[in-house]
């Protein structure tokens, strides 16, 4: 299908392009919050964000709205968390994210695109906290 | 306390609603209504809402944070999803020491649905502070 094959490619020029990227604080409210919703009491979550805190942090910039385009929903493939350095409260953390990867696969069930996506955290002292690898899948 | 391959983690049982997947869409705000809106979810050809992935690894995470208590930290978490978990069903985390070395400890770790089903599936290395 000519559309279908018109959004991978537009999707695939993006391949290593680093989206914009955005800066935020890790404030003692939200880590309070983002371990309520999970229901992890542990205290350390007081100085410390919790391993997954990271992705609500801020949104990263992708624009991967068209990929929208193809199948009719979103499924998360899976996450992959590299730690290098703490995340205290009160860093002050700059997300930048890429795009590793866009391919088709055929399955039982139909076809599926799957978005190799790659996020580093950096914080205030230039030194990189964390990296994420993720796979989102339009099916 | 000793570590050891084989050893297990201490199960997580956790008992999700949909109240706690709007709280956690909240937290980490990630709207997608497949996770509150029931009819949502049905007309993309759910059964209905679903737990965010990124709560199951929540979960897991809290099962190894749990696990090294003031111990060590965690240096690596990696988690793929395998299958969609629904609210209302008791969701257990569970783990195990795969590896040993030196400071290094890798564990496997899993949350399974109320029929035992391994539905999101990963792997955490630890290091020990001592």
């Amino acid at each position: 299908m000519s559309t279908t094959t018109s959004v991978i490619d537009r999707l695939r020029a993006r391949i290593g392009v680093a989206g914009e990227p955005v800066t935020a604080t890790v404030e003692a409210g939200h880590v309070r919050r983002f371990a309520d919703a999970i229901g992890d009491p542990n205290p350390r979550w007081k100085k410390e964000a919790p391993p997954t805190f990271l992705v609500a942090l801020v949104p990263v910039a992708l624009h991967l709205s068209e990929a929208e385009e193809y199948g009719k929903g979103w499924l998360n493939g899976g996450n992959r968390f590299e730690y290098l350095a703490p995340v205290m409260i009160g860093d002050r953390i700059t997300a930048t994210g890429r795009v590793a990867d866009v391919y088709e696969k055929s399955g039982s069930s139909g076809s599926l695109l799957f978005i190799i996506f790659e996020t580093e955290y950096v914080n205030e002292s230039d030194t990189t906290v964390a990296r994420l690898r993720g796979t989102m899948i339009r099916r | 306390m000793k570590v050891e391959v084989g050893q297990e983690l201490p199960d997580l049982v956790k008992h999700p609603t949909t109240r706690q997947l709007v709280q956690y869409a909240g937290a980490q705000g990630d709207f997608y209504e497949i996770h509150y809106d029931q009819d949502y979810a049905r007309s993309v050809g759910l059964p209905g809402v679903i737990l965010h992935g990124l709560l199951k690894a929540g979960f897991l995470g809290q099962l190894v944070t749990d696990w090294i208590g003031d111990r060590g930290t965690v240096k690596t978490f990696e988690v793929s999803y395998r299958g969609i978990d629904m609210p209302g069903h008791p969701y257990t985390c569970r783990g195990r020491v795969t590896r040993v070395e030196g400071k290094e400890v890798e564990l496997e770790v899993w949350g399974e649905d109320k029929d035992g089903k391994r539905t999101t599936v990963g792997i955490a290395t630890v290091e020990l502070s001592s």
